[in-house]
C-alpha cells in the first residue's frame, strides 16, 4: 500500500522553477530517501506533501487524502523540519505535554518520548538552552508523540556531527523496527541515507533524476566501484585520473577507489596494471562492486552541471 | 478530535512566548494607570456648558481619555504582531506550528490573538475602569456616543494591527518587520495627519480629511461634534449619518487588509 503518492507535481516562487514535475510514491513499512544536491526542490517536495504549499499542479495523496491544510492529516504523520525550531521560552517537558493536549494523548506520553530520545537529563531545561543535537532530538520526540505512522523528515541531520548524526539514525531505524514507521527523509548527505534506506527517489532541478532501490539503481546506471589496494596510492591515483572513463577517484593510505559508469571497468582492469608499472605501484588487491549511494548522487549532481 | 483544544493550546503557547517577561506591557500598565489617576486627582469635570451638546462632551471626554492609551497600547501591538510574527517567521517556529491538527487560518487566528489581547484588554480595562472612576455621570448619561468613540477609536489600532500582519507576512523577518512597523505607523498617524490637515487649511478643501477619515473615523466624530458648535473657520462639517459612515467605511477597510493577510498566509506566504 502506498502511504504518499505524488503524481506530476510542479511550484514556482515567481520565475523560479523550484519542482517540475515531480513523482514519487512511498511504500507502507519503507524508509524512502530523497536526495540531491541543494537547492533542487527537496524542501519545496516535502512542504508539498505535508501540506504547507499548495503544488501549481499535480496531485499529492498521503494515507489517500489531499495533505494541503489539511489538519485530520496532521494526526497521522509526524513531521521533523529542516533545523526545527520550538518555541524557546518554554521547558521540554511542559513544551511536550503540551504538544501531548494537542493532538489528544494523555500527557504521561511526554515522558515516554523523552526517554526514547534520551532527553530524560534535560526535561526542565527552556528549550532556548538546548544544543543543535538536542534540539533535532526533540524534533524526533516532537514527531513520534502522537506515534504516527508516517514520518516525514526534512534534512534531519543537518548541521549535526557525525556522532549525533549515527544516533539519529540509529533511532529512526529503531522507531522503523519496532514501531514499523514508514519513513521519508530528504537530505543531502548522502552515506547517512545508504545507511538507512530501502529505496531512494534522486532529484535534480526539480525532476526525479532516477528512483528505485539502491541495487537496482546502481545496475540500471550500470555505477560500479572498483577499489584498488596499492603501496603507492598517490601515483596510481593521479594516472588513473587522467582516464577519460573514469568518473571519479578517492585515494587514501590504503588504495585508489575508481568510480566507473557503464562497461567501462573491463577498460579499467587493463589498464591498471600498465598504469602501476608506470607508477611504479605494486598491486596488491583490485576489487569490484555496484556504486554507494553516494555515487549515483555524484552523477546526479554532475547532469545538473550539465558534464 | 476538536479543534477548540488545540486551538487553545497554540494560542496559549504564543501567550506565554509573547509575555514570557512582559515588562513593556507592565510599563504601559503603570504609565496608562498614572495617567489616568493624574486626570482624576486634577479633576477633570464632569460638567458642561450649555453650548456644548451632551453628545459632544462625552467624545470629547472619551476621546481626550483615550488617545493617550492607544498610543501606549500600540507600543507591544507593533512589537507583538511585527517582531513576534516576524521573528516566528524567520526562526522557522511557523513550521512547527503547521505541524499541529489546525488549519492555517486558526493557527493565524491563534498567534494574532496572543499578540492584540493583552494590550487590548489594558486599553478596554483601564480606560473603562477609568471613566467608571471619574466620569460615572458621562457614561451613564450617553453609553452610546461612548462606544461610538470606542469603536473609532479601535478602528485604526485595528487597522494597523492588519498592516503590521502583512508586513511581518511579507518580511518574514523579525526585526526589519518591526523597523517597517514603526515606520508604517509615524507615517500613518503623523505623516499622513499633517498632510491631510494642512492640504484642508492650505487649499481649503475636505477631500484629505475624508480620505484620512478612512483610517482615523475618530477625525469624522470629531468634526461632526466641533461642527455642533457652528464654528465658522471649519472646513468639513459631516452629519451625524456621515460619521457613522466613515466609522464602518473605517471597518471596512480593516476587514478588506486582514482579509488580504490571511488570503496571503494561507496561500502565497513563500515558508
Amino acid at each position: 500500500m502506498s502511504l504518499i503518492l505524488v503524481d506530476d507535481i510542479a511550484k514556482s516562487y515567481g520565475k523560479v522553477v523550484a519542482v517540475d514535475g515531480l513523482s514519487l510514491r512511498v511504500e507502507e513499512g519503507s524508509i524512502m530517501g530523497l536526495i540531491g544536491p541543494k537547492d533542487v526542490g527537496k524542501t519545496t517536495t516535502i512542504k508539498i506533501i505535508v501540506g504547507v504549499l499548495k503544488p501549481d499542479r499535480g496531485s499529492v495523496r498521503v494515507f489517500n487524502e489531499e495533505p494541503w491544510d489539511n489538519p485530520a492529516l496532521k494526526s497521522r504523520i509526524g513531521i521533523i523540519h529542516e533545523r526545527a525550531r520550538f518555541p524557546s521560552h518554554h521547558k521540554v517537558l511542559d513544551y511536550l505535554q503540551r504538544v501531548c493536549r494537542i493532538f489528544g494523548k494523555p500527557e504521561s506520553r511526554a515522558r515516554e518520548v523523552l526517554a526514547l530520545t534520551k532527553l530524560e537529563d534535560v526535561y526542565d531545561r527552556t528549550i532556548k538552552t538546548l544544543s543543535a543535537v538536542m534540539l533535532q532530538k526533540l524534533a524526533i520526540a516532537h514527531a513520534w508523540i502522537n506515534q504516527p505512522g508516517l514520518i516525514i523528515a526534512d534534512e534531519p541531520t543537518s548541521n549535526l556531527d557525525p556522532e549525533a548524526r549515527s544516533d539519529l539514525l540509529d533511532l529512526i531505524l529503531k522507531l522503523h523496527h519496532d514501531e514499523n514507521v514508514t519513513f521519508l527523509i530528504s537530505s543531502d548527505i548522502v552515506p547517512e541515507l545508504d545507511r538507512v534506506c530501502d529505496s531512494v527517489v534522486i532529484i535534480n532541478q526539480g525532476k526525479v533524476w532516477a528512483s528505485g532501490g539502491l541495487t537496482e539503481l546502481s545496475e540500471r546506471f550500470m555505477a560500479r566501484t572498483t577499489r584498488i589496494s596499492t603501496d603507492n596510492p598517490e601515483a596510481l591515483g593521479g594516472l588513473i585520473r587522467k582516464l577519460e572513463y573514469v568518473s571519479r577517484v578517492e585515494v587514501n593510505s590504503r588504495g585508489v577507489s575508481v568510480g566507473v559508469i557503464g562497461e567501462e571497468d573491463r577498460k579499467l582492469y587493463e589498464d591498471v596494471p600498465k598504469l602501476a608499472r608506470e607508477a611504479k605501484a605494486k598491486i596488491v588487491g583490485i576489487q569490484s562492486g555496484t556504486a554507494s549511494l553516494e555515487e549515483l548522487f555524484r552523477l546526479a549532481v554532475r547532469s545538473r552541471q550539465g558534464e | 478530535m476538536g479543534k477548540g483544544r488545540p486551538f487553545l493550546e497554540v494560542f496559549t503557547c504564543a501567550l506565554s512566548e509573547d509575555y514570557w517577561f512582559p515588562i513593556l506591557e507592565l510599563l504601559v500598565l503603570l504609565c496608562a494607570l498614572w495617567t489616568f489617576f493624574t486626570a482624576g486627582i486634577a479633576g477633570v469635570s464632569g460638567s458642561y456648558s450649555d453650548f456644548i451638546t451632551v453628545e459632544a462632551f462625552t467624545h470629547n471626554l472619551v476621546y481626550s481619555f483615550t488617545w493617550p492609551l492607544i498610543i501606549m497600547v500600540g507600543i507591544p501591538i507593533v512589537k507583538n504582531i511585527a517582531y513576534g510574527l516576524g521573528s516566528d517567521l524567520e526562526k522557522g517556529i511557523i513550521h512547527t506550528l503547521f505541524s499541529y491538527p489546525l488549519k492555517k487560518g486558526y493557527i493565524l487566528t491563534a498567534r494574532l490573538l496572543s499578540a492584540l489581547v493583552i494590550p487590548l484588554l489594558l486599553f478596554l480595562g483601564i480606560s473603562i475602569l477609568g471613566l467608571f472612576l471619574f466620569l460615572p455621570d458621562v457614561i451613564r448619561a450617553d453609553p452610546g456616543t461612548v462606544a461610538l468613540t470606542y469603536a473609532a477609536q479601535l478602528s485604526p489600532v485595528l487597522l494597523t494591527a492588519g498592516l503590521l500582519l502583512l508586513l511581518a507576512l511579507r518580511l518574514r523577518r523579525g526585526v526589519p518587520a518591526l523597523l517597517s512597523g514603526l515606520t508604517l505607523c509615524f507615517v500613518l498617524f503623523v505623516i499622513l495627519d499633517s498632510i491631510a490637515d494642512s492640504v484642508a487649511w492650505g487649499i481649503g478643501s475636505d477631500w484629505s480629511l475624508k480620505i484620512y477619515a478612512v483610517i482615523t473615523p475618530n477625525l469624522a466624530l470629531q468634526e461632526y461634534y466641533v461642527g455642533t458648535l457652528g464654528l465658522s473657520s471649519q472646513t468639513w462639517v459631516p452629519s451625524f449619518s456621515e460619521a457613522l459612515l466613515y466609522v464602518s467605511a473605517g471597518y471596512l477597510l480593516v476587514a478588506v487588509v486582514f482579509i488580504i493577510a490571511y488570503v496571503y498566509f494561507k496561500r502565497s506566504l513563500r515558508i
